[in-house]
């Protein structure tokens, strides 16, 4: 069952002058779903072109089921991989049927037309992909996910032992995404067969394949579980962009999230901000203020919080209690120690309660200028605590109030120009 | 695509199609010997079938022999050549535009005809008139240019192992436009030989006997034969070569085997008729639109119609005028407009198919 089954052995590949594939060594075991990943032009589609014998290698070998591949006849090759290509059109009126039946083709030669057993095969595929109530239909007339569909069940009816994908799932909405997926996923599952998938987007990959190869500048630059290969390095170098990894709560798998491929500008002297947060609210801007620069710390936030996640995620020094606990005196000590030397202190617009409330306290003894974001007066869970609180902190510390947090981050370009 | 939905049949239908267009055919091939300039009545017309060819013991009183021999050696035998001559141009362009996945390819687009008539006119030319495996100098001549034509189009293209289509396609553009020069050439230059030539470019089934139809009968025999092999991999050929090689078809033998196949057909076809133009491009464009892409049904469907639309129109060409005009005029005279109907319907219907 755990045997090699497709094998690459220091594969090298070019279209005439332009080398693709440099040195690709991987080994794909009977029974696996490997997702491919990479940039545009790294050479994934041209790894499938190798295997389906559409293009000569210039070095190394590919072994089919432990054969070698460049002896293998088209036919034999078809009857142990099947291809699934991306949108694909065909510009004549063949029927759903007629599609699927083609998948038989290297089991037939013109002595042997296709039987009873071919029929039964090509019933079944079109059964599992959901595509025999179209089958008399014209292909041409499908929608993209049927068409996919439709091509899928022409790989079943090939009845391939490996099933290569060429980022089947590129030109659909997401329901049919995810409807070609669950499909892959089965045929990998019950039919066991071995999936090769090229996939372009990662958090797709990541949810559906047990691993994951990264192909960069032809050659496989990581190789392993989603966990392994999904990280914020890996990414970063891999899509040359900032972005965001964190685990999705629903799939326990990575997820990316992309953020920005333009850098933001960046302050040119030094000032520290210090955020109160601790909830969802001040993601975004703690996110941006630490790539235009500044210094930043944060606190009081209880952990697994998403404000918390971002602080952990960029390093930011942050004062953190445990999950649903409030404040302490003590920790707000120790955040109003944190803040002592800060330029600035933000009170993000979070939503105050009586866990948290404790956060403004003693703030009339810091140095920084104090910001407050208008949103938690709107946000008050405190039976007026928090109206008490800021109107004895007006008495004694200038107070500025801003809307949002653009407004915000104009104030601050503003203050620090020469 | 969607535009035709109008005419194609359900599949249940499919299954008369064949039977009942063959009828047809053969009902039309019946009308087209009855018929002609010289006048023999339409029941002496039957009596000499029915005598001639079924061997019947009728009453021949009051049929001159004259009548008898127009029937038997002038019209049914070019009834019967304008059938094979219609029927193996058209399944070569089915052939043709299944590899070619290409609905402008015929069996000519290579420039089997160029060399043909490049061939023919040298023998008209020098008068070549002895005979040579059954053959006059100028068939065989027409025969030996299209081979050697197809040959070295082919050796032109070929990259490696493998013979890209598009390559394919722009060396015999190439290949035919300078053998269409040197034939413009040869026809200045033998200016008392430049009718017979462009009689030859027309084509025409006239004064062609049962002996051209033996002649031509084998090599569109074993052709088509080799082509009704090929029918499920022209399916797979249809939906792209890429398709075609990762479900198992050898592309490169099935591209050999059309080609050679067509090439065997069509050169013996003009070699004996001349140029015949529109056939095999026409004819399965209609049955496609009829019957749908699939070879099986198509191959046969286009052989049964194309050999009717050429007994039609040689009909026609025999019949209409004082002159005989060459029957490539009037296919081409009733193809060209009804392809242009063709290509304003699927402009409404939004593709080619």
């Amino acid at each position: 069952m755990n045997e090699t089954i497709l094998g690459f052995h220091h594969v090298a590949a070019a279209y005439g002058e332009r080398e693709i594939l440099k040195d690709v060594t991987l080994s794909i075991r009977e029974g696996g779903f490997v997702g491919l990943i990479g940039p545009n032009g790294t050479g994934k589609s041209t790894l499938i072109k190798c295997v389906s014998g559409l293009l000569p290698l210039k070095h190394g070998n590919i072994t089919i089921c432990g054969r070698e591949n460049s002896t293998l006849k088209s036919r034999e090759r078809a009857q142990m991989v099947a291809v699934v290509p991306q949108s694909y059109h065909v510009g004549y009126d063949f029927t759903v049927e007629d599609i699927v039946m083609m998948g038989r083709n290297p089991y037939l030669g013109f002595r042997k037309k296709e039987g009873p057993k071919d029929h039964a095969i090509v019933d079944e595929a079109m059964e599992m992909t959901n595509t025999a109530i179209f089958r008399d239909r014209c292909y041409n007339e499908l929608s993209g996910g049927e068409r996919q569909r439709v091509i899928l069940a022409r790989a079943i009816a090939q009845t391939p032992r490996i099933i290569l994908l060429d980022e089947p799932t590129s030109a659909l909405d997401v329901h049919h995404q995810i409807e070609v997926m669950e499909l892959i996923t089965k045929l990998n599952q019950e039919e066991h067969m071995t999936v090769l998938a090229v996939l372009h987007d990662i958090n797709m990959a990541s949810r559906f394949c047990q691993r994951m190869v990264m192909l960069q500048d032809g050659v496989v630059s990581v190789d392993g579980t989603p966990q392994e290969v999904i990280d914020r390095k890996n990414m970063e170098s891999l899509y040359n962009m900032k972005l965001m990894i964190r685990e999705s709560p629903l799939f326990h798998k990575p997820e990316i999230i992309p953020i920005r491929v333009m850098e933001e500008e960046k302050i040119s002297v030094s000032c520290h901000i210090h955020v109160i947060c601790g909830a969802t609210e001040a993601v975004r801007l703690i996110e941006r203020l630490d790539a235009k620069g500044y210094t930043l710390t944060a606190g009081v936030l209880n952990k697994q919080s998403e404000d918390w996640h971002i602080c952990q995620e960029l390093g930011i020094q942050c004062i953190e209690i445990e999950p649903f606990t409030p404040v302490t005196a003590e920790k707000q000590a120790e955040n109003l120690n944190l803040m002592k030397d800060a330029d600035i202190i933000l009170v993000a617009g979070v939503p105050f309660g009586e866990g948290n409330i404790m956060n403004l306290q003693g703030l009339e003894n810091t140095a920084g200028q104090l910001y407050i974001h208008r949103n938690i007066l709107r946000n008050d869970h405190t039976n007026g605590k928090l109206a008490e609180r800021i109107s004895s902190l007006e008495k004694t510390k200038k107070i500025t109030y801003i809307e949002d947090n653009n407004t915000f981050l104009e104030i601050l370009e503003h203050s620090l120009k020469p | 695509m969607s535009g035709k939905k109008g005419i194609q049949m359900k599949s249940q239908d499919r299954r008369w199609t064949i039977p009942l267009s063959i009828l047809l055919c053969i009902g039309i091939m019946y009308v087209c010997t009855v018929t002609g300039i010289a006048s023999i009545p339409f029941q002496d017309a039957n009596r000499i079938l029915l005598h001639e060819f079924l061997h019947l013991d009728i009453n021949m009183e009051g049929i001159t022999d004259g009548s008898i021999t127009i029937i038997r050696n002038v019209r049914l035998p070019r009834v019967v050549l304008g059938f094979l001559a219609g029927a193996s141009l058209a399944v070569c362009g089915c052939g043709f535009q299944g590899i070619f996945k290409n609905p402008m390819a015929d069996p000519f687009v290579l420039g089997v005809s160029s060399g043909a008539a490049l061939g023919a006119s040298i023998g008209i030319v020098l008068h070549l008139d002895r005979r040579l495996l059954g053959m006059n100098g100028t068939t065989l001549l027409a025969f030996a240019g299209a081979f050697l034509t197809i040959a070295l189009v082919y050796n032109i293209s070929k990259v490696g192992k493998k013979v890209p289509v598009a390559t394919l396609l722009l060396s015999g553009i190439a290949v035919s436009q300078t053998l269409s020069a040197a034939m413009s050439i040869i026809m200045i230059m033998n200016k008392q030989s430049m009718d017979q030539i462009m009689f030859w470019t027309m084509g025409s089934l006239n004064g062609k006997g049962w002996e051209q139809i033996l002649l031509v009968l084998p090599y569109s025999l074993l052709g088509i034969l080799l082509l009704s092999t090929t029918c499920r991999e022209l399916d797979i050929m249809l939906t792209g070569e890429e398709t075609a090689v990762q479900l198992g078809v050898n592309v490169e033998l099935l591209k050999k085997k059309v080609l050679f196949a067509s090439t065997v057909i069509t050169a013996a076809v003009i070699s004996v008729t001349g140029i015949i133009g529109f056939v095999g491009l026409v004819v399965p464009h209609v049955v496609r639109m009829i019957a749908g892409p699939k070879h099986r049904i198509l191959m046969p469907l286009s052989l049964v119609f194309g050999g009717t639309f050429l007994i039609i129109c040689d009909t026609v060409a025999r019949s209409m005028a004082v002159w005989e005009i060459p029957v490539g005029i009037i296919t081409s005279l009733c193809g060209g407009p009804f392809f242009i109907y063709l290509l304003s319907r699927m402009k409404k219907g939004g593709g080619l198919s």
